[in-house]
């Protein structure tokens, strides 16, 4: 029987829970509800209705398909603006009469009677859109009078003209294969409604009146103030709405070779089911013709599947009115908490066991004991910066860090009282490098790695590498990169941290601590990104050894250090040099005498580690409790710890006050100062390392004495 | 507990409990509002007298005294005036000044006797010269293990009427969670007893009969309660946590954590402000921009409440998330000023209304 943290393993590691919140969180996610429910209809009817599937059943009722899914497309354009139109069944039959009438009384051709149809929809169309568009009347019941008045008319005109139909004796081929041939085994009704539906959807994706219409319907104000003109939008929509109801008339008419007092009556409420039921929102801007075909799909299929099992209209009338009333309950029900439900289920945590630390408490007696001594540092920028997450200086001794405002502050030597914008990325620059020229390399926090010229000039280097086959996050992009550094090659080595959460969410990964964290190259030469390694929870900063042979970088979450062979026997592996610290590692530097200096963000709590074990205890906490009561880690104290090549930890510093620096994620040494930084602090800290080179410098170090 | 509900309403109360069948209910604690809305009166008040975990603050004869470790000290002056061999639990004076303790080890010591048989005396009352109530927190841990106490969900505390004089003892209450505090009511015959982990106060007859509640749904772990001019002074001594009461009910997890982890470090109440690193933190107590939100949530807070004679909260004292003087275990209003005893911050202070 294996233990409760075995079947916890297995059932957290091996069950990709993950996943659920990537799909949900694609934007095609909204399709799967009425996805499902059409194939639960169509298999449901096809199994409960003998004979369902047989080609000729199928195309008799896919015939009907196309013409009614014409008419939902068209209506989906104008629900896609923000209106409703229930005069389309009024359209339709009155597009009906035109084209029968057309061939059977005046004897014009086929092509006419089709315009004739198509007119008719969009003169009705033009009307509804001139009231509700330029007279700014109500959809609603704009649309209900046209629907009553087109009705009215309809059957005014089939009263005195229904004889003269019957009578004539005026046959066309062309229009009997438009209403009974097939082309390659599809009917013609079906192929216009695929064009049209192609048409519709590229025409709303891909073109500006497809996208002026969205807007609209998403909201009009916005849409107004961007300049996008909003009555000729909802006028247009109408118009569309009326030639899409005005075609499906000619081909039922060409189908059926005449009109009676039923053609088209309850089309409205059948299409309006039929778009709602598929997804697309009543509230306007949300939708699409995808949506449209599958309700359409589904309501037909429902309804003619209850005509054939016997049921009455009465039946039929009610299933559709609950479908309708339950699929716009859930349309509001998940638009308004949608992004409930991806925060309560994208957290997807697995176990993970930590090792056994060392004790980091004062007095402890371990090399990792921390004090007070960066608790007395000579402040930076206090009251002016916001999260200095990296600091770096260059060869005149100026100090650049990142701010969360994005931008980087270049503050003056020699004594950083005045400070400029040096340069403005619009992301969160993370941590920084110079580049043998000078110029300064930056990982910006959800946007890439960008370089900026000694003139301030930002230029983006890099923001993809390549996509993995299995992954459904779109893990080519850079989500959260976060140190770089440069070998003397030229390359560019950078962590992407995690392909879960955007990089101010940073903290949270630490609560699913799933490894997905990589090591990447940039080759500015050839301008090609490429991932070394992955499957690393949370990697973190990225130091060049002094050799230039070889780097390390920090893995967070599992509070590990790994030295990365670029050179020598040992090329393209990792190993692991310091593991089970009893803080997180963020961002490594080059020390003067030799060593590292690794900054801790936050240190190890024995009820997170626990936690980290109890995966499902994790996740019912991101579902039950709202996010500042969740577990974290202690990441209200830090530190800064040195280490030299071989992993050996030399000494710790550190402020168990909290008041100067609580969190720490860099340092950086130069001229016998070390320059203390931290994602969420407002200053940067000044402290004099004892005994330390008071000439050496990153730069120098890095580049050779002159530039 | 209730969410909020505009339109669809109807639907959401259909469709809420049975979507939490698979979710889970959210854990929600009631909000501090009303008379018991934040400030920092607490953290602002006149410190008094600084001392080792202060706490069970009497008045006898007119002067106040307090326990501290194993010492009854004199506030005025700080002089110890007696000592035992073991810290001190719970202290109470009768009208003439004659005093009773309990112990850590579960002895009360009252008019020179010594009685034995409780596990837990977190507080005393005399209800005459001769009769002392004596609040029995719990039958299975002693006083310094409480949170192991409130850990294990343990409602076995109990209230006891002992006669000093015969040495009878009768018991009024039974499974309580954690009565932490008793003040006699003579007028309506009823004692005020304070039930820790049930968040609430009770009333319990002198003359038998069973519990009646008389305040519920408070923000925090209610201590020791007496009676004030106006009516009363409760002090709360941690606030109610909403991942605490989520450890609560995850057993899994808070079993494993009190087999494997020291209980200072426990997800639990506590009654002093983070002092390790070791501790748990949770995301909202991030220091950010060298700010600690004093709203953000917190195992421990300073708070004391007065209450009317119906029990309804009259004010509050705070010291909030980001304050110090946390763990107020004991409060009493003495010349119209109320002195509270810190018992996290090792503080007594007096709060100027």
């Amino acid at each position: 029987m294996p233990s409760r943290e075995t079947l916890q393993r297995w059932r957290y590691n091996l069950i990709p829970d993950h996943l659920i919140g990537e799909l949900l969180s694609k934007r095609w996610a909204d399709n799967a509800i009425p996805f499902l429910a059409m194939v639960v209809t169509v298999i449901g009817f096809g199994t409960a209705i003998p004979g369902f599937f047989k080609p000729n059943a199928l195309v008799e009722s896919t015939r009907q398909l196309g013409e009614f899914s014409i008419v939902v497309t068209g209506l989906t354009v104008v629900m896609l603006a923000g209106g409703i139109d229930l005069s389309v069944s009024s359209i339709f039959a009155l597009a009906t009469f035109a084209s029968v009438s057309g061939l059977f009384i005046f004897g014009l051709p086929v092509w006419a009677c089709c315009l004739l149809a198509i007119a008719t929809g969009a003169a009705f169309g033009a009307v509804n859109g001139y009231l509700i568009g330029y007279m700014r009347l109500r959809a609603f019941l704009t649309t209900l009078v046209t629907l009553v008045i087109g009705r009215s008319l309809y059957d005014i005109l089939i009263i005195n003209f229904a004889a003269q139909v019957q009578q004539s004796d005026i046959t066309s081929a062309t229009w009997d294969f438009i209403g009974d041939g097939k082309v390659l085994g599809v009917s013609i009704s079906v192929l216009t409604a695929v064009v049209i539906a192609i048409i519709a959807h590229v025409a709303l994706t891909r073109s500006r009146p497809g996208w002026h219409i969205l807007a609209v319907g998403g909201s009009r104000r916005s849409a107004h103030n961007s300049g996008i003109r909003v009555r000729e939008t909802v006028f247009m929509s109408y118009v569309i709405s009326g030639i899409c109801s005005g075609l499906a008339g000619f081909l039922i008419a060409c189908r059926l070779s005449g009109a009676g007092p039923g053609t088209g009556l309850n089309l409205e409420i059948l299409a309006i089911t039929a778009a709602v039921v598929g997804g697309n929102s009543l509230g306007g801007g949300r939708g699409s013709v995808a949506k449209a075909i599958m309700g359409a799909i589904i309501v037909l299929v429902m309804n003619n599947g209850l005509i054939r099992l016997g049921y009455g209209t009465g039946t039929n009338q009610m299933v559709l009115g609950l479908m309708l009333a339950a699929a716009v309950t859930l349309d509001i029900r998940w638009l308004k908490n949608r992004h409930k439900v991806l925060d309560e289920v994208y957290v997807a945590p697995i176990y993970h066991r930590m090792g056994e630390t060392q004790s980091a408490e004062p007095h402890s007696g371990s090399p990792y004991a921390l004090n007070n001594r960066i608790a007395q540092t000579e402040y930076i920028g206090l009251g002016e910066l916001e999260g200095p997450e990296d600091v770096i200086l260059d060869r005149d001794d100026h100090l650049y860090c990142g701010t969360r405002h994005g931008e980087i502050v270049r503050f003056f030597a020699p004594d950083y009282q005045r400070s400029e914008v040096f340069a403005h990325t619009g992301g969160f620059p993370l941590g920084l490098a110079f580049d043998k020229a000078g110029t300064l390399l930056s990982c910006v926090g959800a946007m890439g790695l960008y370089g900026i010229s000694k003139s301030g000039e930002v230029k983006q280097l890099s923001a993809e590498t390549s996509r993995s086959y299995t992954s459904i996050v779109d893990d080519a992009r850079l989500r959260d990169p976060n140190d770089l550094d440069v070998g003397p090659n030229g390359k560019i080595y950078f962590t992407d941290s995690t392909t879960r959460y955007d990089a101010h969410d940073w903290a949270i990964d630490s609560i699913e601590s799933r490894p997905t964290g990589r090591l990447l190259v940039h080759d500015p030469k050839t301008g090609e990104t490429k991932t070394l390694l992955d499957n690393y929870r949370y990697a973190n900063g990225v130091c060049m050894a002094h050799d230039g042979q070889s780097l390390f970088f920090a893995e967070s979450w599992a509070c590990r250090v790994h030295r990365y062979w670029i050179e020598g026997p040992k090329a393209g592996t990792a190993e692991c040099v310091i593991k089970d610290m009893p803080g997180y590692p963020d961002n490594i530097n080059r020390a003067s005498d030799g060593n590292y200096w690794m900054a801790w963000l936050g240190m190890r709590t024995p009820s997170f580690d626990l936690a980290l074990r109890h995966p499902g205890f994790r996740k019912r906490m991101t579902s039950r409790l709202p996010q500042d009561e969740w577990l974290f880690p202690n990441i209200n104290t830090g530190g800064v710890v040195k280490f030299d090549e071989s992993g050996r930890i030399v000494e710790t510093l550190g402020d168990m006050t909290g008041q100067s620096h609580p969190m720490v994620t860099s340092m950086r040494e130069h001229k016998g100062y070390l320059y203390v930084g931290g994602i969420l602090n407002n200053r940067i800290g000044r402290y004099k390392i004892p005994g330390a080179d008071p000439v050496w410098s990153g730069p120098a170090s890095y580049w050779g004495l002159s530039a | 507990m209730e969410r909020p509900r505009i339109l669809l309403g109807t639907f959401g109360m259909i469709l809420d409990p049975l979507l939490d069948l698979f979710r889970g209910r959210a854990v929600t604690i009631p909000p501090m509002d009303g008379a018991l809305r934040p400030n920092t009166l607490l953290e602002d008040s006149t410190l008094l007298r600084e001392a080792e975990a202060p706490d069970s603050l009497v008045t006898a004869k007119g002067e106040v005294l307090f326990a501290s470790g194993k010492d009854i000290r004199r506030l005025a002056d700080g002089a110890t005036i007696a000592s035992f061999s073991e810290t001190i639990t719970a202290l109470a004076a009768n009208a003439d000044g004659a005093l009773a303790a309990g112990l850590e080890s579960g002895r009360v010591e009252a008019g020179g006797k010594s009685f034995e048989g409780f596990k837990c005396p977190v507080a005393l009352a005399f209800g005459g010269p001769d009769e002392l109530y004596v609040c029995n927190g719990s039958d299975s841990f002693a006083p310094s293990a409480w949170a192991a106490d409130l850990m294990n969900s343990n409602a076995s505390g109990s209230v006891w009427r002992v006669n000093l004089r015969s040495g009878e003892r009768s018991c009024m209450a039974r499974n309580l969670a954690f009565p932490y505090g008793a003040a006699v009511d003579t007028g309506k015959r009823r004692l005020i007893v304070s039930e820790s982990w049930r968040h609430r106060v009770i009333s319990v007859p002198l003359d038998g009969g069973s519990p009646v509640e008389l305040l519920a749904k408070l923000p925090g772990y209610p201590a020791r309660i007496v009676a004030s001019p106006s009516g009363y002074v409760l002090p709360l001594f941690a606030p109610r946590n909403r991942l605490i009461e989520f450890v609560l009910i995850e057993k899994d997890y808070r079993e494993a954590m009190m087999r494997e982890i020291d209980p200072r470090y426990w997800i639990a109440p506590s009654l002093s402000a983070a002092r390790s690193f070791l501790e748990p933190l949770q995301n909202g107590g991030v220091r950010s921009m060298g700010i600690h939100k004093p709203w953000s949530p917190s195992r421990s807070c300073g708070l004391v409440v007065e209450l009317d004679t119906a029990l309804q909260p009259l004010a509050s004292y705070h010291s909030r998330a980001n304050g110090t003087r946390h763990g107020i275990t004991s409060a009493i209003m003495h010349d119209g000023a109320i002195i509270a005893a810190s018992k996290g911050s090792g503080a007594i202070l007096r709060i100027m209304p």
